[in-house]
């Protein structure tokens, strides 16, 4: 009888979460439509969780890049021509590890400053005074932070393939003994601005999915201190799922089957 | 505070888009600004090829393919850009084919006269050529890696099931067998060269011999030709007649003569008959004289008689000389 009840009381835990997580995107969409309460702070979020995300970003990105090369270099070596070395680099930076790997990242570094900040404003009835103050929190608080989310993350991952993409170079020319030319023949054989694309995009997804969730996460926070990790911890390995559904989602969606 | 974001964060966010974009159009060796020159090929298939591919004249590159467009009619339009100043060969055709062995296709502009001389590249030509004619260059597409190696596959396959087969027929007993038949066929083989140079050496000699014959009766000929001018000749001259009445004649002299010889042999046999007889004879006496029979044997056979005969010649002779010496003493002559 107990198992029966726990699983009824698991399954409407579930159900009331998936609800709650339905309401709160629907009031973080409706509060998109005050552009005046959100867009004062959008450029201190972009700020926050962009340009100061630049550096961890652009790190992974350089390591990343070097990595591959020596990675291919290893595979390729005997079998295949080395100028495929930048071939892949370039595939691998643009279209998976950049917006993947700086993602998750930033799911670790973004997530989890939302999902404490805002976790710390609700217990502190910082979010209640709001409220009280008839400020919207999802177009104040939550709003702004997602458009920062979601615009600045295809820029960082933009910058970190071309980081990724000139450290692979680097290192091929460096270590590799490669030449400038043979890596950029290799680079440019099978690019697609589609590479581009489909990084960015994924990216932004990303980007949206990250601060929804520490919004989410924060906002969703009770219990003090505790709660605020607990928020913090859950809003870093939700992103960090969510980054790698929507990873395969893109890849299922838009990746496969296009020649 | 907030103005120093609005700068920090503009100043990203203009910088990272236009690095990108930047990044993008260096990497897909986009030209911007610069006038390209269109080139539009009508293929019934362009394969793997891609927008993005390299166009190739005489093995440079010249530009990229720009567009694939599928046409409601079937056909595809291959769109390239190339450098405005690149000349076009007078008859160009478009072939796209696999650059590399990993996939990248690329399309070459060359003569139609250098287009590969498949019979397939040469249909697709003509097809494509012959719609539209103008409005587009014509195109084919060669075979790509994948169509070669299932090509290849096949092959194997079939190779492999008759190697299956020959593996089957072929066990050890078959080896054994086939290694005696390429012995005995060697030793065949030896046999029949000693046969033909036997027959050979045969050849030559019958050759030599008809050689020969052939001579012998050409001589002949030749011979028969001279005899018959004569017969002719004689022929003509009457001595024919002549010859046949001396034959004639000479017959009755040889009939004649065989007449006498047979009469002379007739006389011989008697002749011979009577020489037998007296031989007998003569054996006869011959025999009884050997044998001492008679007086004649006596006197072969006996010394004394000879002796006594002897000694009788010799008084004799005394006598003679006696009788010589003294003929009154013996002769007393009186005629009265």
């Amino acid at each position: 009888m107990n198992v029966i009840e726990a699983t009824g009381r698991w399954v409407r835990f579930r159900v009331e979460e998936a609800g709650r997580a339905g309401r709160f995107l629907e009031e973080a969409a409706l509060a998109f439509g005050s552009v005046r309460s959100w867009l004062p702070n959008a450029t201190l979020q972009m700020r926050r969780l962009g340009v100061d995300s630049l550096p961890i970003g652009l790190l992974i990105a350089v390591f990343t890049g070097i990595v591959l090369a020596l990675l291919a270099s290893y595979s390729f070596t005997g079998a295949v021509p080395l100028y495929f070395v930048g071939t892949l680099v370039e595939k691998t930076i643009t279209l998976e590890l950049a917006p993947v790997l700086t993602g998750l990242a930033l799911a670790g570094r973004v997530g989890a400053n939302i999902a404490a900040e805002l976790g710390t404003m609700r217990v502190t009835e910082q979010v209640d005074a709001l409220e009280t103050l008839a400020y919207d929190p999802d177009s104040y608080l939550v709003v702004p932070r997602v458009v920062a989310g979601t615009i600045m993350f295809p820029l960082i991952v933009g910058v970190a393939m071309i980081v990724g993409l000139g450290a692979g170079w680097l290192a091929s020319i460096g270590l590799l003994h490669l030449s400038s030319d043979e890596f950029l023949k290799g680079a440019r054989m099978f690019f697609s601005t589609f590479d581009v694309e489909y990084g960015l995009v994924k990216a932004g997804s990303f980007g949206f999915a990250v601060t929804l969730i520490g919004c989410y996460k924060g906002l969703r926070a009770r219990g003090g201190a505790e709660g605020v990790g607990n928020a913090a911890t859950q809003a870093v390995v939700y992103s960090a799922v969510m980054i790698l559904v929507l990873d395969a989602f893109w890849a299922m969606t838009w990746l496969h089957g296009r020649s | 505070m907030k103005r120093g974001n609005d700068f920090v964060v503009g100043l990203v966010v203009i910088g990272s888009v236009v690095a990108i974009v930047l990044f993008a159009l260096w990497l897909s060796q986009a030209s911007l600004g610069s006038k390209q020159r269109n080139v539009v090929a009508r293929f019934t298939d362009v394969g793997n090829a891609k927008v993005g591919n390299s166009v190739v004249i005489r093995g440079v590159q010249a530009g990229r393919i720009q567009s694939i467009e599928l046409e409601p009619t079937g056909w595809v339009l291959v769109k390239m850009s190339l450098d405005p100043d690149i000349k076009l060969p007078s008859n160009p055709v478009v072939v796209l084919s696999e650059s590399s062995m990993f996939g990248e296709w690329q399309a070459t502009i060359m003569e139609r006269a250098a287009a590969p001389d498949d019979a397939d590249v040469q249909q697709q030509l003509a097809q494509s050529g012959a719609v539209g004619r103008g409005s587009a260059l014509p195109g084919a597409r060669l075979p790509d890696i994948a169509q070669l190696t299932a090509v290849a596959g096949r092959i194997a396959g079939d190779m492999s099931r008759v190697a299956d087969r020959f593996q089957v027929a072929f066990d050890d007993r078959a080896a054994n067998e086939l290694r005696q038949s390429i012995r005995n066929f060697a030793d065949l083989s030896a046999e029949l060269e000693r046969t033909v140079r036997t027959q050979s050496q045969g050849l030559s000699q019958l050759s030599s011999d008809v050689h020969k014959t052939v001579g012998t009766i050409n001589a002949t000929a030749v011979a028969v030709q001279r005899t018959a001018d004569r017969v002719d000749s004689s022929t003509s001259k009457g001595q024919i007649h002549q010859i046949m009445d001396n034959v004639g004649q000479a017959s009755d002299d040889i009939k004649a003569t065989s007449h006498d010889l047979r009469n002379a042999s007739h006389s011989l046999m008697a002749t011979q008959q009577q020489l037998t007889s007296v031989l007998t004879h003569a054996d006869s006496v011959l025999g009884k004289i050997d044998r001492g029979q008679g007086s004649l044997g006596l006197m072969v056979n006996d010394p004394t008689l000879y002796q006594n005969g002897d000694a009788l010649l010799s008084q004799m002779r005394e006598l003679v000389a006696e009788i010589r010496a003294h003929p009154r003493q013996y002769l007393s002559v009186k005629i009265f």
